[in-house]
């Protein structure tokens, strides 16, 4: 991992790096770099495939990180680049001309986080939520209680019934409870 | 307008969410030109529970019950994977005991063998051939009877806990596994075969159909035994290897292809490869030695910041969970990657222009779609 890192370093301005296992390593870059980065590794070396994209909410700090973990499928190995751009107007350029089913994970986080990536076909396209109205319901400051209260009135509980009342109404003081057995 | 005109109006049909032939509940928005389809989109959401969010509000051992239930049929990979990823970032993972290693292993096995029964009889079932589907879930529930005898539940186990399983192999387990289990599933697997792959209605309708290209398998991260239908033998079992299975041996199955037919074998040959692999646990599994790492109290129980991506081969292919901690009792983000995410929507769409209407059913049973993994 160490080779990669070092061509990247060549190339990119990298913020931070760390190495989490033998086979995953992971790096920091601006949010300028993202992109150009990608599409260097995806063109000139084996880190072809795109396993996932992820988003994380640092909402003390103001920011959304973004992780984009690209995989070596010869060499067993994986890459995490991560990217922090500010929650406010959250914008993204898009990769879906480099993988086709990050579309996908675009769309999704376009609905979950309200991350815009322009360019990207599907977004603003429901894909889990149906009608959504509210904050982006996986930003941290999205209040499930508050959304659940305002949507889902409480009904009122239901008529509490002690069953040894109840069969001792039907069937008589001792019925068939059998206390003294 | 002439009846050729008429014939090739574009009609759109939505297949699912409540259709026999969906997998799961999803559906797909297609539009045909008489019976062949020439667009499809995903459509998920009929059962989003909001799992990612809930275990970003509980403790660590909270979210066990709810990660199971990320795939029904197939619940241990994510509780193994969950336990995985935050023992590799606490450093528990270095004390997970051998035997709690190998019971992992059993039980993942085992899981996936359940699935793939379970999909082999939906792959003919899916054209009308009802009559395997019902041995197949026979062969299932046999494994589901282990299962309930190791776990005490029949789908959701929630077994492995962090630092090992919750309980030891009962006596005599390993017996009844080989009797009850596995001795039947081999005597069946030849009828199978034959109902299955000597049978001419599945061969006409399988062979050729839904072909994923090969260079499509790096371009979109194609796993499990799609891609290796396609002859490509990636596993994650061998490539990123987890628990005891670089202690096992076995070979990655893989043919050429890449049609229904393919996935279908690809899978029958599973089935056989995951009775020898529990064969080989079972015998190899040490009798004595605790199940179990001594744990912290998990009331109180913190993970130092980081992140982590971790992955195991599921049925379906590569499963993998993306976890971020940051020194407090409860996961920052979890983000479940599942092989559906990219089977069940970027490449089936994909897959479905040109595709007969009445091939939509197989085509998804092939490529194991199990919505609840794509909207998590």
């Amino acid at each position: 991992m160490k080779t990669i890192i070092d061509d990247i370093r060549a190339r990119f301005s990298v913020e931070w790096e760390h190495e989490q296992r033998a086979d995953l390593a992971q790096i920091g870059v601006a949010p300028g770099t993202v992109v150009p980065l990608l599409t260097w590794m995806k063109l000139h070396t084996p880190f072809v495939q795109l396993n996932h994209l992820s988003v994380v909410d640092w909402l003390e700090d103001g920011e959304f990180q973004l992780t984009y973990l690209l995989t070596d499928p010869h060499g067993h190995r994986s890459l995490m680049v991560c990217t922090r751009i500010p929650r406010e107007e959250a914008t993204m350029e898009s990769v879906h001309e480099l993988w086709p089913q990050a579309v996908t994970y675009e769309q999704e986080i376009n609905e979950m986080f309200g991350i815009h990536f322009p360019g990207s076909p599907r977004q603003g396209v429901p894909f889990i939520l149906e009608g959504w109205d509210d904050l982006p319901p996986m930003r941290r400051d999205f209040d499930t209680v508050a959304y659940m209260h305002a949507h889902h009135p409480s009904r009122p509980g239901r008529e509490h019934v002690d069953p040894r009342v109840y069969v001792g109404k039907v069937f008589g003081e001792r019925g068939y409870l059998h206390d003294d057995d | 307008m002439t009846t050729t005109e008429t014939l090739r109006r574009r009609v759109q049909l939505w297949f699912g969410p409540q259709h026999p032939g969906i997998t799961g509940n999803m559906s797909v928005q297609a539009w045909l030109e008489g019976d062949t389809l020439t667009q499809g989109i995903t459509h998920v959401g009929y059962l989003h529970r909001a799992f990612e969010k809930l275990m970003e509000r509980r403790k660590f051992i909270q979210s066990f019950p709810i990660v199971c239930r990320i795939c029904v049929p197939e619940p241990d990979t994510n509780e193994y994977l969950l336990a995985a990823a935050l023992e590799e970032l606490s450093g528990l993972d270095r004390e997970v005991p051998e035997k709690a290693l190998w019971i992992r292993t059993l039980v993942l096995e085992m899981s996936r063998l359940a699935a793939m029964l379970q999909v082999l009889g939906g792959h003919v079932g899916s054209m009308g051939l009802g009559v395997v589907p019902n041995w197949t879930y026979t062969l299932r529930d046999y494994v589901l009877d282990r299962f309930e005898e190791l776990t005490g539940a029949r789908v959701y186990h929630m077994y492995t806990v962090f630092g090992g399983v919750r309980r030891d192999l009962p006596e005599g387990f390993a017996e009844r596994m080989e009797t009850e289990v596995l001795a039947k599933i081999e005597a069946k697997l030849p009828v199978i075969d034959n109902a299955i792959f000597d049978s001419s209605v599945f061969r006409k309708r399988a062979i050729g159909v839904g072909v994923v290209p090969e260079e499509w398998a790096d371009e979109m991260g194609i796993s499990g035994p799609v891609v290796r239908a396609m002859g490509i033998p990636r596993d994650t079992r061998k490539d990123f290897p987890y628990l005891k299975y670089p202690e096992l041996d076995f070979e990655v199955v893989t043919t050429t292809g890449s049609d229904i037919y393919a996935r279908a074998w690809i899978r029958r040959q599973e089935i056989a490869q995951s009775v020898d692999l529990i064969r080989q646990i079972l015998r190899r599994m040490p009798t004595e030695g605790p199940y179990c790492a001594k744990l912290p109290n998990m009331l109180t129980w913190t993970i130092p910041p980081g992140q982590t991506y971790v992955r195991a081969e599921a049925s379906r292919g590569e499963m993998g969970y993306y976890v971020v901690t940051d020194g407090s009792d409860k996961m920052r983000r979890v983000h479940v990657r599942g092989p559906s995410y990219v089977h069940g929507v970027s490449l089936l769409e994909r897959l479905i222009p040109g595709t007969n209407i009445a091939d939509l059913s197989p085509l998804m049973v092939s490529l194991q779609t199990c919505p609840p993994e794509i909207e998590r």
